[in-house]
């Protein structure tokens, strides 16, 4: 099975006044068809910058992310990417239609391009509110209008900036299942930033660990939990539970090893 | 909500959100024309209410007054479309290159200060009393708001919007047309309303002073011919037309932007 994502020896630094700041050291990492891998770290190992990498909206100073097999220099067709601020993300003089339409307009005929945004709003249950606005919907519901803005390009690989930071547990959890339930129906390959140890084990097939500063990937998990994910019965499995307290060891002793 | 109360409850929601501010402005033309009625002493230059009404509807019957509103309207439209289209081009163009930014700045900052009716003189030597000199008085000022408030609005795009940009791999100039200027929109129309009020004020007073024609010239006339009742008439329909401008390019941005409705 060939990578979708690849990253070689990946090195990022931002420059500043006491010259390059090292972020991210040395990240290998690959990510296969179909596959959900979630990067769970603490705030400053570089999780977000290492997607940023992904989606080719920065370039790393060293090493090189491949997409296909192909250097990745700029954003490609094939990574979407869905932000943690669904606020500023979303255009606000445009309808929830709208929004979805945004990245597809161009270059699709009306019909089918009218046909798409009504397939990824019903995908992410969202497709009574097509002429809504963004403000007239809740948190979780804007950001289900992001998630569909990204599927309606029919990416190969979704990325993720701990998409459901900014909600509440309840809306949180319902949101992951409809992941779960979204990668079923489509080939997509997701890309999970998250800082929640829970969320990382439940939605991924493989979970890695990114500890320290400048970020290093520690650790990675392969999850061998049964699909589909249950919100009550696979979070009580025993497997499940000796994932969390390993993954929440890794992050703490690669934590104390970075300090 | 059902339809049919759907034209009713708006007027009714207008009247009653709005009838403290008529009662108050009924209030003072009552005063003012009863002040004007006891008055011992008969002032040639402040007639009633009343009277100003009756003149009025004198010059409108004449025709006079559609005549000179036409006029002014034309000029003021004329100058504040010509402005605006160059406002909202050299604020595109100063956002999208720098380099122009950096030359144009100081250039902009001398001419800006300037008092707008300073040109009338200038304006007059070049075109003499002509439509040329309304136009031309009132380019430079009425550029200003709408220049300064795209560059404003252009420059406050979330970094967030321009990295979906990206990410969607617009071009520079789709960046533009669909992300960037959409989002400015408000910020501009606030430009476009300050430069349409100045465009009046701009072709008034050219016409008082430099085209004698339209309602600027209206009001000097009727004042050399002592009829102050007439004067007072044309100074309330320029008011008038002030406000009636101002709803009509707020009902028209409302039409053309419907997603930002509610801010405007």
């Amino acid at each position: 099975m060939s990578a979708v994502l690849e990253c070689r020896g990946v090195s990022m630094g931002y420059a500043g006044a006491g010259g390059v700041r090292p972020v991210l050291a040395d990240i290998a990492l690959t990510l296969n068809p179909g596959e959900f891998l979630t990067i769970v770290g603490a705030s400053g190992t570089g999780k977000t910058t290492l997607l940023r990498l992904l989606a080719g909206l920065t370039r790393c100073t060293s090493g090189e992310v491949l997409f296909k097999g192909e250097r990745m220099t700029a954003p490609r067709p094939g990574v979407a990417i869905v932000f943690q601020d669904y606020v500023h993300a979303l255009l606000e003089w445009r309808t929830v239609g709208g929004n979805v339409a945004l990245g597809i307009e161009d270059s699709l005929p009306r019909a089918e391009r009218d046909a798409r945004v009504r397939e990824s709003l019903t995908l992410v249950g969202l497709a009574h509110a097509i002429d809504d606005y963004p403000r007239h919907l809740s948190g979780g519901m804007q950001q289900r209008v992001q998630i569909a803005r990204a599927l309606a390009m029919r990416p190969d690989v979704l990325l993720m900036d701990e998409p459901f930071g900014a909600l509440d547990a309840m809306t949180k959890q319902s949101l992951q299942d409809e992941l779960l339930r979204i990668q079923g129906e489509t080939n997509t390959s997701f890309v999970f930033i998250t800082h929640d140890i829970d969320e990382a084990v439940y939605l991924g097939d493989r979970c890695a660990v990114i500890t320290g500063a400048p970020g290093r990937i520690t650790r990675s998990f392969d999850i061998h939990l049964p699909r589909p994910r249950m919100p009550v019965e696979t979070r009580q499995m025993p497997e499940f539970l000796t994932l969390r307290a390993a993954i929440h060891a890794a992050i703490d002793g690669g934590g104390r090893a970075g300090a | 909500m059902p339809p049919s109360t759907g034209a009713a409850v708006p007027a009714r929601e207008w009247l009653r959100h709005h009838a403290p501010g008529l009662l108050t402005a009924a209030g003072l033309i009552g005063v003012w024309e009863t002040a004007v009625r006891l008055s011992s002493v008969r002032l040639d230059s402040l007639p009633p209410p009343s009277g100003i009404v009756l003149a009025g509807i004198e010059a409108v019957r004449s025709g006079q007054m559609a005549d000179d509103l036409t006029h002014t309207l034309t000029a003021t439209l004329a100058g504040w479309a010509a402005a605006s289209i160059a406002g909202i081009a050299a604020g595109i163009l100063l956002i999208q290159f720098e380099g122009l930014r950096r030359f144009s700045q100081a250039a902009i900052e001398l001419l800006r200060p300037l008092p707008p009716v300073a040109f009338v003189p200038v304006a007059v030597l070049a075109f003499g009393f002509s439509f040329a000199t309304e136009f031309s008085v009132m380019l430079l000022p009425c550029l200003w708001p709408v220049l300064i408030n795209t560059i404003g609005g252009l420059g406050q795009t979330p970094a967030r919007l321009l990295e979906v940009a990206r990410c969607c791999r617009f071009s520079r100039w789709r960046t533009l047309k669909k992300l960037t200027l959409p989002h400015a929109f408000p910020t501009i129309l606030v430009g476009l309303r300050l430069s349409l009020s100045m465009a009046l004020v701009l072709a008034v007073v050219t016409e008082m002073i430099g085209n004698p024609q339209g309602m600027g010239y209206a009001l000097i006339r009727e004042q050399q011919a002592l009829r102050s009742d007439t004067m007072f008439a044309y100074l309330f329909v320029i008011g008038l037309t002030g406000v009636a401008l101002n709803a009509a390019l707020r009902q028209a941005a409302r039409w053309l932007a419907p997603g930002w409705r509610h801010v405007l």
